[in-house]
């Protein structure tokens, strides 16, 4: 069967075998935005792991032929290899909870038979307001008025 | 690729468009300081699957990565 849309076949293997062995991980940042309807463009998949450290996630990822890369002097911590290219790990959420409770406001998007969570848009414009860099000033706006679509979209489906 | 936002004939584009207009003047009433542009390209989004808005949104970044350079 063909990759879905838009992982290559290494990238979506990547995936499964991270949920396969029930690695506890959600997509956040501007992909989980568009994945909700946010009209932002981004460049990776930021995926934010629950435990780095967890032996489940070098299984996985040596099952796939890539590699866990801790962080350095200059380089953040990275997935390299096979199909990693695409993903970005993140290691804090600016005004976020911890991950367990984060969890609890994903939204869950199919990829195949399996289910990926992906931060809730509300929880990643809090995320976006708290860090407030330059580049996090110019997605606010757009990721509220998507906000808003999405949850006159939502209440007119309801009323349906 | 097939979307379901696109019409097939020009009546049903016509009709697509009258009804995201009328999607996007209810979004703008409950919400009068939403820019109308980022309302109207949610909503035509939100008509596509999950991994086809991030199929979008990637293919635009990597676009404008490459003019930027």
């Amino acid at each position: 069967m063909a990759a879905p849309l838009p992982f290559s076949e290494s990238e979506l293997r990547l995936l499964r075998v991270l949920l396969q062995r029930k690695v506890r991980f959600m997509v956040v940042g501007l992909s989980a935005a568009t994945l909700q309807g946010a009209p932002v463009v981004t460049q990776d998949v930021d995926l934010w792991f629950e435990n780095l450290g967890e032996l489940k996630i070098s299984q996985a990822l040596q099952e796939v032929g890539a590699a866990y890369v801790p962080p350095s002097n200059l380089n953040p911590p990275m997935l390299a290899g096979a199909g990693a290219e695409l993903f970005d790990i993140v290691v804090r959420m600016d005004g976020l909870g911890t991950f367990a409770e984060e969890i609890k406001n994903c939204v869950e998007i199919s990829l195949g038979r399996q289910k990926l969570k992906v931060l809730s848009l509300e929880r990643i414009l809090a995320s976006k307001m708290a860090a407030n860099r330059a580049k996090d000033k110019l997605t606010i706006p757009v990721l509220q008025d998507a906000l808003a679509a999405t949850r006159t979209a939502k209440r007119r489906l309801k009323h349906k | 690729m097939k979307s379901r936002v696109q019409p097939i004939d020009a009546a049903q584009a016509r009709r697509w468009a009258r009804r995201l207009s009328a999607q996007v003047g209810k979004v703008l009433t409950a919400h009068p300081h939403a820019n109308a542009d980022n309302v109207r390209h949610t909503l035509i989004l939100l008509e596509l699957p999950p991994l086809e808005r991030l199929q979008r949104s990637l293919i635009r970044g990597r676009a404008t990565a490459i003019f930027r350079k």
